[in-house]
């Protein structure tokens, strides 16, 4: 799961010309420490939705990619 | 010290601004910095020179500005003016308040993929601003892109009751929340979606006692998850658009159309009409005799007093975030290129944008990936006008006139 969540994160990333991150930690903060921005996270939830049938931020704002699997592990 | 503007890295009083006012007296025509403050000061100085100013987004690419009809002379032209000194923030908002020929340009994404020109009279963007003692202590988080009519407006009610701007709009949430504690902000006005991000179940603003909302669809849940994280606010959900301003408010996702405007509203066919009397100066495109068509489905709740909920867009438009996309204009742009048949752009509802534009493409190119198409269309767009989730599939369903089914 967290190696599907970094490839996404990284797909995102790379798809507007910006760097790989090879070391993603289970703390990093979404936007500060990996540079997502708002359209970066819609595109974040469509994409783990597909891949996981659910939806990270339905109710509520998801910060880390901790917080993440936990959403993900929780439904 | 009265405090005119500040963001993460400068706080400007009104006493600097006006002395940079009487220091410079000159503004660019085509206002469209990146710095808010640059912006605001750029309005004030049109303003104090009663000239016209034109507001564009400072994101736009050249072919975009191109769709404007603007030359890149305009685009420069510095406006050098005449006008004796401003003496305090008083004679300031009196000199203001007095500008008779001023007049902002702005632009809405118009039905035809051309933007469409809409020309502002000031009595006409400050129709309901509210100047009184109370509203004098009000501190504003700034939460709009400045170029478009919301944030316009949110500025005319700071500026003209002397107020401390406080811009939050394009930044990480936790800097939202340093700076809505740092200045003890008092009133929000943004999307849904600016809320939406800056939901956290843990966090609470004491200090703000109003928040207002609009722009895309506002539902029963936002409207609880509002109160939980400000307690303290009244919360209003507004109805406003670039060719009228602010229409009507409420206090949930219904809205109760007051006697003074039921005469300038009509429903026809679950679309909303506004007398043109309520709007700004602009191209009679979308006029049905006297009547503006909106493009906004309502339904019905209640005849008298008239109560209407606003359902959503009725054409082919869609609300990425706050912002209008036309798109058919991003069809247009992904068709030119190369190697690129046809384009389907539809949306998907999304629980951090609203929504999201998810886009199949048909191609004779395999070379053709994703990742070609999104940086083809990240230099010639605004980044929210691009589809997120790009699919590349075999054939496109179309009508048997050719057109793509919808």
């Amino acid at each position: 799961m967290f190696e599907k969540i970094t490839e996404i994160i990284n797909y995102i990333r790379t798809k507007q010309g910006k760097d790989v991150i090879e070391n993603i930690k289970l703390t990093d903060n979404l936007r500060s420490d990996l540079g997502l921005d708002s359209l970066d996270l819609a595109e974040l939830t469509v994409r783990l939705e597909s891949e996981f049938g659910i939806d990270i931020f339905e109710d509520g704002l998801v910060e880390t990619v901790n917080e993440i699997i936990e959403k993900l592990k929780k439904s | 010290m009265k405090y005119f503007y500040s963001d993460l890295v400068r706080d400007v009083s009104y006493l600097e601004l006006i002395k940079e006012i009487n220091q410079s007296k000159k503004y660019k025509f085509i206002s469209n910095h990146s710095d808010y403050y640059l912006i605001f000061k750029d309005i004030i100085v049109s303003l104090l020179n009663d000239s016209e100013i034109v507001l564009i987004d400072s994101d736009l690419s050249k072919s975009e500005i191109y769709k404007f009809n603007i030359s890149e002379y305009d685009l420069n032209k510095m406006i050098v003016c005449d006008f004796p000194d401003v003496i305090d923030y008083i004679d300031l908002i009196n000199r203001i308040k007095n500008s008779k020929n001023w007049q902002m340009v702005l632009f809405t994404s118009g039905t035809t993929g051309i933007p469409k020109r809409v020309v502002h009279k000031l009595s006409n963007l400050i129709r309901m601003v509210k100047i009184n003692e109370e509203r004098g202590l009000d501190i504003w988080g700034f939460a709009y892109n400045p170029s478009h009519i919301a944030g316009v407006q949110v500025f005319f009610q700071a500026l003209l009751n002397i107020n401390h701007i406080v811009r939050l709009f394009n930044l990480p949430v936790e800097k939202i929340y340093e700076l809505i504690n740092k200045y003890n902000v008092t009133n929000i006005s943004a999307t849904p979606t600016f809320f939406r991000l800056l939901k956290n179940a843990n966090i609470k603003f004491e200090t703000v006692k109003r928040i207002s909302s609009g722009g895309e669809r506002f539902d029963n849940k936002l409207f609880n998850d509002l109160q939980r994280m400000f307690p303290n606010a009244k919360i209003l959900n507004i109805y406003a658009s670039t060719e009228f301003g602010t229409l009507f408010a409420s206090k949930g996702e219904n809205f109760v159309i007051k006697d003074e405007f039921r005469d300038k509203i009509k429903i026809y066919d679950s679309e909303l009409f506004v007398h043109k009397s309520l709007l700004g100066i602009l191209d009679e495109n979308n006029l049905m005799g006297d009547w503006y068509k909106t493009g906004d489905k309502v339904e019905v709740l209640k005849e008298n007093p008239l109560t209407i909920k606003i359902l959503g867009r009725s054409n082919e438009f869609v609300n990425v975030g706050g912002y209008k996309v036309l798109i058919t204009e991003v069809e247009e742009y992904i068709n030119s290129i190369p190697g690129v048949i046809k384009s389907k752009v539809y949306s998907k509802r999304n629980s951090v944008l609203g929504s999201i534009l998810v886009c199949e493409v048909e191609v004779n190119d395999n070379s053709l990936t994703e990742t070609k198409i999104f940086n083809y269309l990240l230099n010639n767009l605004q980044p929210y006008k691009i589809p997120r989730i790009i699919k590349i599939v075999n054939e496109i369903e179309t009508t048997t006139t050719g057109k793509i089914k919808r």
